[in-house]
């Protein structure tokens, strides 16, 4: 187990370093003045000079590199171009904004999609499996940014039920402090905290949907297939002639193993939320991470572009090498799959 | 508590809150309106800037001014002054001041005594006397007055008593009660400029603001919203709504969107044909008779632009027929000079420049361009009342000009970056247009065509003419409007033979809002106002 999560380790330092100096080399291939770019310090102001030598950027360019990582250490991402103020500092909250989303949207991608998955598996080549594995394939096959035009038109247009835009009305006047909509309310003093919190929660139902289809009906599939595979294991078969009812065969024998080999996916599934978090952030004016790293591309942000990008990427790579780390100390053999021996 | 429990009482909550919804409005929302804007106001001062956007999100809401344009009357009535005359001639005016106006009260700023002639000559300063401490903060630059020439017209502001104050001319103006009444000439709070200065945060002043508006300032969320509250001890009738919301909505596909579902209360520039077409009650479409215009500027300090005769031949190539009809939906007027119809110094002159490709194709021939000539269009990235979509125009003159062997590249960056490189006159021409601020009919032509507008930067055609420039000083410095009618009718002769810049059309202004909002009204000059603002409460 040790030498399995040292190997871990030091893949996932690797990967950051790459990426590391992917984000430092993009300072150089944006157009303008490299050092704008990276601390979002204009020439001409003040702060300038003092900026050059602070940013090793009168030594050599290796120097200039362990410089910017000894900055990401100290999530010192400079100064945004267009507003001035420091990057990290207006980053937390719009992390954790998208974060919630992301959570959220990843909880309902669970509890819709694998027990719809089990449940197809369990009626496997019945109309019922037919029926949920076509629309699953529907729900697969539309695009993000259409689904959430067809949720809006129906929703918010046609039947007025839900709003479409930001996560709450801003009369109710809740400032965001953490971020999370729902904490933030629970955390203000509003005399109307449960009209907010309710008002919240149904600005949150389309996002949440719409950024949940994908994964749900993606972790349908695998869950169904893997399902019917482990059903047809021999153990399973075993267990059936021993009388076991079809429940308990299904949640306490097939269930563990079918994890197993869905857990490795949740990371690529997340990976893909966070491309589409863009796009349902843009489209619901949600005040997160995605739509403000749309806005910088836009605005040719370069300091909270390098940030945004940095720290989505980085969030993937932890969330791999947690998975990772899980699947090796509760299955010990895919530790042997991969590397032979513990 | 078991996960099932929470999950129980999670789901029950959640559809409890949804029973509950009809039944009763939370108050917030009773006494809230939400504005759909359509961009981030760039600063909370109206004195340093002209956009639109800005104006409309400070001007009327925050400060009050020391007189009012009434539309209606067509006059100037009294705001923070009561009483006005002009002295020496017309070179000297004396305001008497309005006393007990209270400034806002915020979490940020408590004022320990109300409005006097300090605050007026404080905020006159400002922008008046490079000298004065104010003056550089956030800048130094303060684009309409020097576009109007105001502060060169000014020579001084001085305290008679304290509540007496004396502008004093360098000369008789008789635009000048006009310029006052605009929504840039604004009273800030010397007191509160004094903590700051103490504090040593003088840039806060533009972006935490004290006046003595209607609305004080609570909270600025860039691209997403302005919260305001209403203020309290305000010295006239208020609204009647408590909170105003700001809700920064860009796309105008969006608003609409918003508006339909009820998350926006009012929203302007509206796609008016769309909006229609939804046929909702609960929605009313207001329009306004608006004085503006929008035009193509061609940059006269760029070669081949300098010649009179190509930038003739180009606006010969314009079919601006077909822009009315595509662009504006009919819901605009064909402009035949850059003073609007409703202007009193307006008259009934046609434009020379009808469409006619053959006469333009031989001018530019003539002129010595040969075809396949480059040039660029840049076109505003937002939407204006004078142009609701410049690229879709932009895109139409592009095929216009291809037939008179011009090829045009059509250039648009985000707003802010587009007026910087503007500024800077990067572009070979430009597709934009004017708001007018006050009725006087000077105000199409000195802050678009003087020689002082090209320094300031809101002279779009760089074009600086001497004889020009000389009728517009003479037509200022009468009051006689029959004299200056003809001074102007003059100056649009010159400017048709010189065309700098090609007018397109005088556009309708609309807004649309849901049907109980009540009190927002357009303003013929100037920017929204939600100082009546109200709400019938929805029956049940």
């Amino acid at each position: 187990m040790t030498r399995y999560l040292m190997t871990r380790l030091f893949y996932f330092f690797l990967a950051l370093l790459v990426l590391s100096v992917v984000t430092f080399a993009l300072n150089w291939l944006f157009p303008g003045d490299p050092l704008t770019n990276m601390s979002g310090i204009r020439e001409g102001q003040a702060a300038y000079e003092v900026t050059l030598t602070s940013r090793s950027f009168d030594s050599t360019i290796i120097q200039q590199y362990l410089n910017y990582l000894e900055h990401i250490v100290r999530l010192d991402w400079g100064v945004s171009l267009s507003t001035g103020t420091d990057v990290w500092q207006d980053a937390a909250t719009y992390l954790v904004v998208s974060a919630e989303l992301l959570l959220l949207s990843f909880l309902v991608a669970v509890v819709i999609g694998m027990p719809l998955g089990m449940l197809a598996a369990n009626y496997f080549r019945h109309n019922i499996d037919k029926f949920i594995l076509t629309s699953a394939m529907t729900g697969y096959s539309i695009p993000v940014f259409w689904l959430a035009q067809l949720l809006i038109l129906l929703f918010a247009v046609q039947i007025e039920w839900l709003p479409i835009t930001g996560q709450i009305n801003p009369l109710y006047a809740i400032d965001s402090i953490t971020g999370s909509v729902i904490i933030d309310i629970l955390l203000s003093d509003s005399q109307y905290k449960l009209a907010a919190l309710q008002d919240a929660i149904l600005h949150l139902v389309l996002p949440v949907l719409t950024l949940s289809s994908l994964p749900s009906m993606l972790l349908l599939r695998i869950t169904r297939n893997q399902t019917i595979e482990v059903l047809q294991k021999p153990y399973v078969k075993a267990a059936r002639a021993r009388g076991l009812s079809q429940q308990r065969l299904l949640f306490r024998h097939a269930l563990p193993n079918v994890l197993q080999d869905v857990l490795p996916q949740m990371t690529f599934i997340f990976g893909l939320m966070m491309a589409n978090l863009v796009i349902v952030e843009h489209i619901f004016n949600w005040p997160g991470a995605g739509a403000w790293l749309l806005k910088a591309i836009i605005e040719r942000d370069y300091p909270i572009i390098q940030m945004v990008l940095f720290t989505l990427m980085a969030l993937i790579l932890v969330l791999n090498l947690l998975v990772e780390v899980y699947r090796g100390w509760r299955f010990p053999m895919t530790r042997e799959e991969r590397y032979g021996g513990y | 508590m078991s996960k099932q429990s929470i999950l129980v009482t999670a789901f029950t909550s959640f559809f409890l809150f949804s029973c509950s919804e009809q039944t009763d409005v939370p108050e917030p929302l009773q006494n809230g309106l939400i504005y759909c804007s359509e961009g981030n106001p760039e600063s909370f001062n109206p004195q340093r800037v002209t956009s639109g956007t800005t104006v409309d999100a400070t001007a009327s809401q925050l400060y009050d001014r020391l007189i009012d344009y009434d539309a209606e009357q067509q006059a100037f009535v009294s705001a923070l002054a009561t009483d006005w005359q002009a002295l020496d001639n017309g070179q000297r005016y004396r305001f008497k001041l309005r006393q007990g106006v209270t400034f806002h009260s915020t979490d940020y700023f408590t004022p320990t005594r109300t409005f006097n002639a300090d605050d007026v000559v404080f905020s006159f300063r400002r922008w008046l006397d490079s000298e004065a401490p104010y003056h550089s903060v956030g800048g130094g630059f303060y684009p309409f007055f020097a576009a109007t020439g105001l502060d060169q017209l000014i020579s001084d502001v001085e305290k008679v008593d304290p509540y007496t104050v004396d502008i004093v001319l360098t000369h008789p103006d008789s635009s000048f009660l006009a310029n006052l009444a605009t929504d840039f000439a604004i009273i800030l709070s010397k007191e509160y400029a004094d903590q700051l200065t103490l504090k040593g945060h003088q840039a806060l002043i533009d972006k935490q603001p004290i006046g003595t508006g209607p609305f004080k300032f609570v909270a600025f969320k860039k691209d997403y919203h302005i919260r305001y509250h209403r203020h309290e001890n305000y010295w006239r009738q208020g609204p009647e709504i408590e909170r105003l919301v700001f809700s920064i909505t860009p796309n105008a596909n969006k608003r609409m969107l918003k508006l339909v579902t009820g998350e926006c209360d009012v929203i302007p520039y509206p796609l008016v044909s769309e909006l229609k077409s939804l046929n909702r009650e609960e929605i009313e479409v207001r329009s306004e008779v608006s004085p503006n215009v929008s035009f193509w500027a061609f940059n006269t300090q760029r070669p081949p632009f300098d010649d009179p005769q190509v930038r003739q031949a180009l606006s010969y190539a314009i079919n601006r027929k077909a822009i009315i009809d595509t662009i504006y939906y009919g819901n605009a007027e064909l402009a035949e000079s850059i003073l609007p119809p409703t202007s009193w110094a307006s008259t009934d002159a046609e434009l020379e420049y009808q469409y006619n490709p053959d006469k333009a194709r031989k001018m530019l021939r003539e002129a010595g361009i040969q075809p396949g000539f480059k040039m660029d269009i840049w076109a505003i990235p937002v939407q204006r009342v004078y142009n609701p979509n410049a690229r879709r125009m932009a895109e139409l003159m592009q095929s216009d000009l291809a037939e008179v062997g011009v090829d045009v590249r059509i250039i648009s960056y985000e707003w802010n970056t587009f007026r910087r490189r503007l500024s800077r006159s990067e572009h070979d021409s430009v597709l934009i247009g004017w708001y007018a601020d006050n009725a006087d009919p000077d105000n199409f032509f000195r802050p678009l065509l003087s020689c002082a507008a090209v320094a300031s930067g809101s002279n779009r055609a760089n074009w600086c003419h001497t004889g020009f420039d000389q009728i517009l000083y003479q037509a200022i410095s009468t009051t006689d409007n029959a004299e200056r009618k003809q001074l102007y009718h003059a100056a649009q002769q010159l400017l048709m033979q010189q065309q700098p810049l090609l007018p397109i059309a005088h556009s309708m202004r609309y807004q649309a809002q849901r049907e109980y909002v009540k009190g927002v009204e357009l303003p013929p000059y100037g920017g929204i106002s939600f100082r009546l603002a109200g709400k019938e409460q929805p029956a049940q």
